[in-house]
């Protein structure tokens, strides 16, 4: 039995699709792992060392107790987006002759072998090795390492439990904020008393008893839970949406290209992906306070121009270069109606340009770091809308990857439109509000840089039929991989 | 009218579709079977222009489907679910659909109205988005949207599938009465013999991509059809 359900397993794995993309892919992906993982290694070894450093005259293992805290706080955050029980596998081994027992704890067991709970034996392993060497007991060191991770395990299932709730979670988020907030400012230290419990798992090591028992109740309740919903119409059972309904007359003044926006306004406001998006893009907008507060990069203006394009692009940059992919559901009924091309990308730039324009009003308090950067944010705001929008566009239409619209994107299936050409064409997004900066900034002045920039993205605006026409092209030249592409199965 | 000229369709050396000839006149009730495989969806898709020939062109009304796009404002289909956008409400989608085909909300209003018993009070009104409804009401939809714009051809892939007997009576009812009434070309694909010679004037049976049979319904083609395909 186990080892059908491992085969299961195994084939589910080496079949995912971000396994049959291309080879150059697979390395990166290869890459990436290796590069997280031994940066976790490295975290874990280098633990010891950089707690002593940070406070010589305190036991390292007492500081780390103290922040462990945090630590599962943020893995529960973590996890709240990218982790989710797999509960829609189990539909096609409802009506097997296996006992129902058997199958949820393979369920729950599996979550076991997860990703996020690796991270943890990552670091922690190579710390209680540094432990042991430096000459801490054997016994304390096993048993805390071995509640630690224990511990990892409750917040990957407490992570079942509150996933269904959204209100869970910003209760989560939002004591993490409080602790971190009256953390720093020092009214509270909430690490003094979690640290001691730590530190009590350390020195009576028995304790480990403590976190078994709260593994195995939380355990139990996750069992149970599944255990309740083991019906087609239960936990398995897919929600539908409400309606909202929306009138979206007002659209209609936008003319012929009212059709399309007025569909992609309902693409986004009802779909998960497309939502994500929007929640990402807003993010964008606080890029700039990464660069603008760092003096580092008060002398290297290029680098701030990059930032300011990107205050007021998020939008259109992750929206954008999924173009078609975000029809991808329905592209084959798109192809044989009668569609202008024009009209439909006309549509999607209407819809960039004004995100843009809100993003640009958002960044308003930006005023705040002086004219000159505000300019930037304005030059950089003009750029997006006539060069940055085409770019994206251009770029989204040699990307035939299809998109599942109400399924949300998971962490390391999140391949979608990240191929190299893809990542050609990002180059020029990026590179392109430096080099048109940089270069009249260091011959002329700061303003000339702001005025060519802004002036790159005016240029754009006047030649905007030439460039839509453009991308007209490789769509006409396109169509029939793009339907054939957009039919596959994901 | 639909002609069909050298039709064949290859994928890697692996001939799915070949049509020497076939002539569809307008205003004619087309049936397709023929077992799966046999290429009756590559026929379809290749009439809406969705894959591209191997050889050979189609010239509907006088259109090359494959050279230019002029066919398909008096061209509509439903052939599966991709047609259909998950997200939108059927009104919605029927607006949308319109929109794209040059007609008005009263317009598609007018129209949707007279569909009101094949719905049977499930499509309209219904609060749900298309994605959650089921198989048979999505195909419900999608048969109906496909009508929406005086279409002159129109093009079903399945239709009777999925669907619950009171409304497969009464799409055969809709489908003979676009035809014989309003002299609009139909052309639908089915598994179920009986329900084909029901509907279809004509039927053509394919085989591995080839036409076997070329019949004119009579009494006796549901005997021959039977007979054919039990072999």
């Amino acid at each position: 039995m186990i080892r059908l359900f491992f085969n299961l397993e195994w084939k589910q794995f080496s079949r995912a699709s971000y396994f049959q993309k291309g080879i150059a892919i697979k390395i990166l992906l290869f890459l990436a792992a290796i590069y997280f993982g031994g940066a976790a290694i490295m975290l874990g070894v280098g633990l010891f060392f950089i707690a002593k450093k940070i406070k010589p005259d305190l036991d390292p293992i007492i500081l780390v107790n103290n922040f462990l805290i945090y630590w599962f706080l943020f893995d529960i955050v973590i996890r709240f987006f990218l982790q989710q029980l797999p509960v829609m596998n189990i539909k096609p081994l409802m009506t097997i002759p296996i006992k129902r027992n058997t199958v949820i704890h393979y369920l729950l067991g599996k979550t076991a072998l997860s990703f996020f709970n690796c991270i943890a034996l990552f670091i922690f392993l190579p710390f209680s090795i540094v432990l042991l060497v430096q000459g801490y007991a054997v016994v304390n060191v096993f048993c805390w390492f071995l509640s630690i991770i224990i511990l990892t395990f409750c917040v990957n299932f407490i992570n079942f439990l509150i996933n269904k709730n959204n209100t869970f979670f910003y209760s989560i988020a939002g004591v993490l904020f409080v602790f971190l907030g009256l953390e720093t400012y020092g009214f509270f230290k909430i690490s003094e008393p979690i640290g001691k419990a730590f530190n009590m798992l350390y020195q009576q090591p028995y304790l480990v008893i403590i976190p078994l028992l709260f593994l195995f109740l939380l355990y139990k309740k996750n069992y149970s839970d599944i255990r309740k919903g083991f019906y087609l119409d239960g936990a398995i059972s897919k929600k539908a949406d409400r309606v909202k309904s929306l009138d979206l007359n007002w659209v209609n003044r936008f003319g012929s290209v009212a059709v399309f926006l007025k569909n992609d306004i309902r693409l986004i406001l009802r779909n998960a992906r497309p939502k994500q998006v929007l929640l990402m893009s807003g993010l964008f907008l606080f890029y700039g306070l990464f660069f603008y507060t760092q003096s580092a990069y008060k002398n290297m203006p290029a680098f701030l121009a990059f930032a300011s394009m990107f205050v007021t692009g998020g939008f259109l940059m992750t929206f954008g270069q999924l173009v078609p992919s975000w029809d991808s559901e329905y592209y084959k009924l798109l192809m044989s109606q009668n569609i202008p091309y024009s009209k439909y990308l006309e549509s999607k730039w209407y819809l960039m340009v004004v995100a843009v324009f809100v993003s640009f009003i958002l960044s308003i308090p930006y005023l705040y770091f002086g004219w000159d950067i505000f300019g930037m944010i304005a030059a950089g705001a003009l750029f997006n809308i006539g060069l940055n929008s085409f770019i994206t566009l251009f770029g989204g239409a040699l990307n035939r990857v299809p998109i599942e619209l109400n399924v949300k994107a998971k962490a390391f299936s999140n391949t979608n439109g990240f191929n190299p050409t893809q990542m050609l064409i990002a180059l020029p997004k990026l590179v392109l509000p430096m080099l048109l900066f940089y270069v009249p900034y260091k011959i002329i002045n700061f303003q000339a840089g702001l005025i060519v920039l802004a002036l790159s993205g005016v240029l754009g605006i006047v030649f905007r039929n030439f460039f839509l026409s453009k991308i007209e092209g490789v769509y006409q030249k396109g169509k029939y991989k793009t339907i054939a592409a957009f039919a596959e199965k994901k | 009218m639909i002609v069909t000229t050298n039709l064949s369709k290859k994928y890697n050396e692996n001939l799915v579709l070949s049509i020497e000839h076939l002539e569809i006149p307008k205003g004619q009730s087309f049936g397709l079977v023929g077992n799966n495989g046999a290429g009756k969806t590559t026929y379809f898709s290749l009439l809406l222009d969705l894959i591209q020939p191997t050889t050979g062109f189609i010239n509907n009304n006088g259109v090359s489907v494959n050279a230019s796009e002029d066919w398909k404002p008096f061209t509509s289909a439903f052939i599966d679910e991709s047609f259909l956008i998950g997200y939108l409400t059927a009104e919605e989608y029927f607006y949308f659909i319109g929109e794209l085909r040059g007609q008005s909300k009263a317009d598609v209003d007018a129209l949707v109205a007279q569909f009101e018993d094949f719905f049977h009070g499930e499509i309209l009104g219904q609060k749900k988005y298309l994605r959650d409804l089921s198989k048979g009401n999505q195909k419900k939809a999608g048969i109906v949207a496909a009508l929406i714009g005086n279409p002159e051809v129109v093009i079903l892939d399945e239709p009777f599938a999925n669907l619950d007997p009171t409304t497969q009576i009464r799409l055969k009812e809709i489908i003979k009465d676009l035809a014989e009434a309003k002299g609009v070309t139909v052309l639908i694909s089915s598994h179920d013999l009986l329900h084909v010679t029901d509907v279809c004037e004509r039927i053509v049976v394919l085989e591995k991509g080839e036409v076997v049979k070329d019949l004119a319904t009579s009494a006796a083609t549901l005997k021959e059809l039977e007979t054919h395909f039990s072999n």
